[in-house]
């Protein structure tokens, strides 16, 4: 039996089940909608669905999810790391598996209930919007559900587990020991930090990112729920020109488009974030380069030749 | 370059007493929740003085090396480094450097660039601490490895990584927890010979921790025996191994034969029931139960004559039992016998080899030793030194 034939029933799945439905949609999006009764032909195919797609009314429609997918995203990253950095450093070993039940619990409720939950508690006669006039924070009643806030405040709720468990077993994986080495060779808390746990925890910090960013960019039910007409996400669009308008093709072009924009952020901010650590990753690094063949270290013209050699790293 | 470190100390004055590399200990203890970890140990290690804190695991030896970093907080005591009071003064700006167990070497750093960590930490000038680095390299003869990850290397080379890492900062005391622990034998005996060299080179106060016996015997100007969390003796190798204070140490350091019963002549003997244990005269009391401790080294062996004048005889030996011998071991530059000597008793001997009778197995044989051999001891607990918990089988 050759050595592939185990990832045969991986492989046919992937292609029965994602590839060919991602082929199916691609190639609907180069269709139209064929008078009120069809969904979609190819006789005639087109970019016309994709400019439809971008014409103003939708386009608003992605910047916003773009808007709510970096925002979330990076809110979840914000709270996610002290909490997890707490949870893997700080907390008691014994007490951990509570708070990993904590993080989780609410993430085994449905999905829809818990993000109808906040309806209850943005609504602007709920207890939040009384206990903020009560304080003074407010004047008026809490004016925030149906809006581009709500979604957000809803997305951070869902996703924020997803953020917070890779974050943990990367902060976990890093260890004492090296922390304690760091701190002994000179270094404080953040510097530790900076340097020591958070590059150790990076395939954490990757993970918990793309986790969270992209099932977020196609989240529908958190704008469905708590959004209305304000807080408008690509994939009610989706939805509703598969279901109410009846246009597969405008629904599939939609949808390539999420996926083309959900890869170029990435892409992106990839770049971004490289781009930001190039001088502080030059500043740290130390390139010794071979030692000639008798290290004696009195040797200058391989000095000279090291010393150029880093200038150029 | 230190003196960032100690300037930014707050707290009471340097003592002015105590030099540079001094680290003394003053009724320091650690308790965890019901446990006492360390309890009220007292030591002052001299300016360049290599001291080893030696016992089993759970001895405390850890727990104390830790609050010298500053990794643990002591209940009680005062921990003072080059004359100034550490507590409450963070393991960052301490002036000790450590070499953890484990190494715990940065792996997403090369070998250069965990070297340079320290110096980085104090803003040292880039050229300066190129300089530092390749010498600090250069001292461990790591040099060639500078760009690898840790990752890329063996374990006897991560740690002389981590040794240079610690080394290349010249902190006035150098802490060692079981450095060399992870290696093989062959390695770790050679890294004992450089440990101790680059010591005498370096000039800084060492602090070792480590469980092996023959570890802290071979490196160590003083060794700091500890059990249950306290210091049961102090001293250099040969005072340890030559007078142990007490049967905890003799049994610890080395390998020795006990022999239990009453004290008799005096003082000067314990009567077991295999044999009359004379030794020098002790203070201990004619009549208390006792235990009297002969090295395997210092037992001398041979074929028991059948006529009854047995070689023993011509010897200036007060001490002698008959045996049989139940197993025989080559250890080397050693040939080592076990003796039985009826019921459950037994004797380890051990002659230098080329010195060695050639007995085997079942042959009669006659033990003597000297008295001055002899280390005699109240009865206490002694079996439950790491040491000697059960006659060994060969």
């Amino acid at each position: 039996m050759p050595r592939f034939a185990l990832a045969i029933p991986a492989w046919a799945w992937l292609a029965i089940f994602f590839v060919a439905p991602v082929a199916m949609v691609v190639w609907f999006s180069f269709g139209y909608k064929p008078g009120i009764f069809g969904t979609h032909a190819n006789d005639v195919l087109s970019f016309d669905r994709y400019l439809e797609a971008l014409s103003p009314t939708f386009f608003s429609t992605f910047l916003n999810t773009l808007w709510i997918g970096l925002a979330g995203t990076a809110l979840c990253l914000l709270i996610g790391l002290p909490v997890a950095y707490w949870m893997a450093v700080k907390a008691p070993p014994s007490r951990r598996g509570l708070l990993i039940a904590l993080v989780l619990v609410p993430f085994w409720t449905n999905f829809l209930v818990r993000t109808i939950g906040w309806q209850v508690i943005l609504a602007p006669e709920g207890w939040l919007s009384t206990l903020l006039q009560d304080v003074g924070l407010i004047g008026g009643p809490l004016d925030i559900l149906y809006t581009r806030s709500a979604v957000l405040i809803g997305v951070v709720y869902n996703y924020l587990p997803l953020m917070i468990l890779p974050l943990f077993v990367a902060f976990d994986r890093v260890g004492t020991p090296v922390r304690e080495a760091s701190k002994d060779l000179g270094a404080g808390r953040w510097r530790t930090f900076l340097r020591v746990t958070l590059p150790l925890a990076r395939p954490g910090v990757i993970a918990g990112v793309l986790l969270v960013f992209i099932p977020l960019m196609g989240d529908y039910i958190t704008a469905t729920v708590l959004g209305g007409a304000k807080g408008n996400m690509v994939g009610q669009l989706v939805a509703s020109q598969f279901q109410a308008a009846q246009n597969w093709a405008l629904g599939s072009a939609m949808a390539v488009m999420l996926i083309l924009v959900i890869m170029v952020t990435v892409a992106v901010g990839a770049l971004v974030v490289w781009l930001v650590m190039l001088p502080i990753r030059s500043r740290n690094r130390l390139v010794l380069g071979d030692a000639p063949a008798a290290a004696t270290g009195g040797d200058r013209a391989s000095e000279a030749a090291r010393e150029s050699e880093e200038v150029l790293s | 370059m230190s003196s960032a470190t100690t300037e930014a100390t707050t707290g009471t004055l340097p003592n002015a007493a105590e030099a540079k590399g001094t680290v003394v200990l003053d009724g320091v203890t650690k308790r965890y929740g019901q446990a006492t970890a360390v309890d009220g140990v007292s030591l002052t290690v001299q300016p360049g003085e290599f001291i080893s804190l030696l016992g089993p695991s759970g001895c405390g030896k850890t727990t104390t090396l830790r609050m010298i970093a500053g990794f643990e907080v002591p209940d009680a005591g005062d921990i003072r480094i080059s004359g100034r009071s550490v507590q409450n003064i963070p393991p960052y700006r301490r002036d000790v450097n450590t070499v953890f167990q484990a190494y715990a070497l940065f792996p997403h750093m090369s070998v250069a660039e965990n070297v340079a960590y320290g110096l980085q930490q104090r803003r040292t000038p880039k050229a300066q601490l190129r300089e530092q680095v390749v010498e600090a390299l250069d001292l461990v003869q790591m040099r060639r490895f500078a760009d690898r990850k840790p990752a890329q290397l063996s374990g006897g080379q991560q740690q002389r990584v981590a040794l240079a890492r610690a080394l290349v900062n010249r902190p006035a005391v150098l802490l060692l927890d079981e450095p060399l622990g992870a290696l093989d034998r062959q390695l770790r005996e050679e890294m004992q010979l450089e440990l101790k060299l680059l010591q005498s080179r370096v000039g800084i106060t060492f602090v070792f921790v480590t469980h092996d016996q023959g570890e802290a015997l071979s490196m160590s100007d003083r060794i700091a025996i500890m059990r249950d969390g306290r210091i049961e003796q102090l001293a250099d190798a040969d005072t340890i191994y030559a007078r142990p204070a007490s049967a905890y140490v003799a049994a610890f350091v080395g390998q020795q034969n006990f022999f239990r019963g009453r004290v008799a002549e005096g003082g000067a003997a314990v009567d077991s029931p295999h044999a009359l244990v004379r030794g020098i005269r002790s203070e201990l009391g004619e009549g208390q139960q006792g235990q009297a401790a002969v090295r395997p080294e210092f037992v001398e062996i041979a074929a028991d004559v059948a006529d009854g004048r047995s070689p023993a005889d011509a010897l200036d030996a007060v001490n002698s039992v008959r045996g049989t011998v139940i197993g025989v071991a080559h250890l080397g530059e050693t040939m080592q016998y076990l003796v039985g000597l009826g019921d459950d008793q037994s004797l380890i001997v051990r002659r230098p080899t080329p010195e060695a009778p050639d007995l085997a197995v079942g042959d009669a044989v006659v033990c003597s030793w000297k008295a001055a051999s002899v280390l005699l001891f109240a009865s206490d607990d002694a079996a439950s030194a790491g040491g000697y918990v059960a006659p060994p089988t060969l």
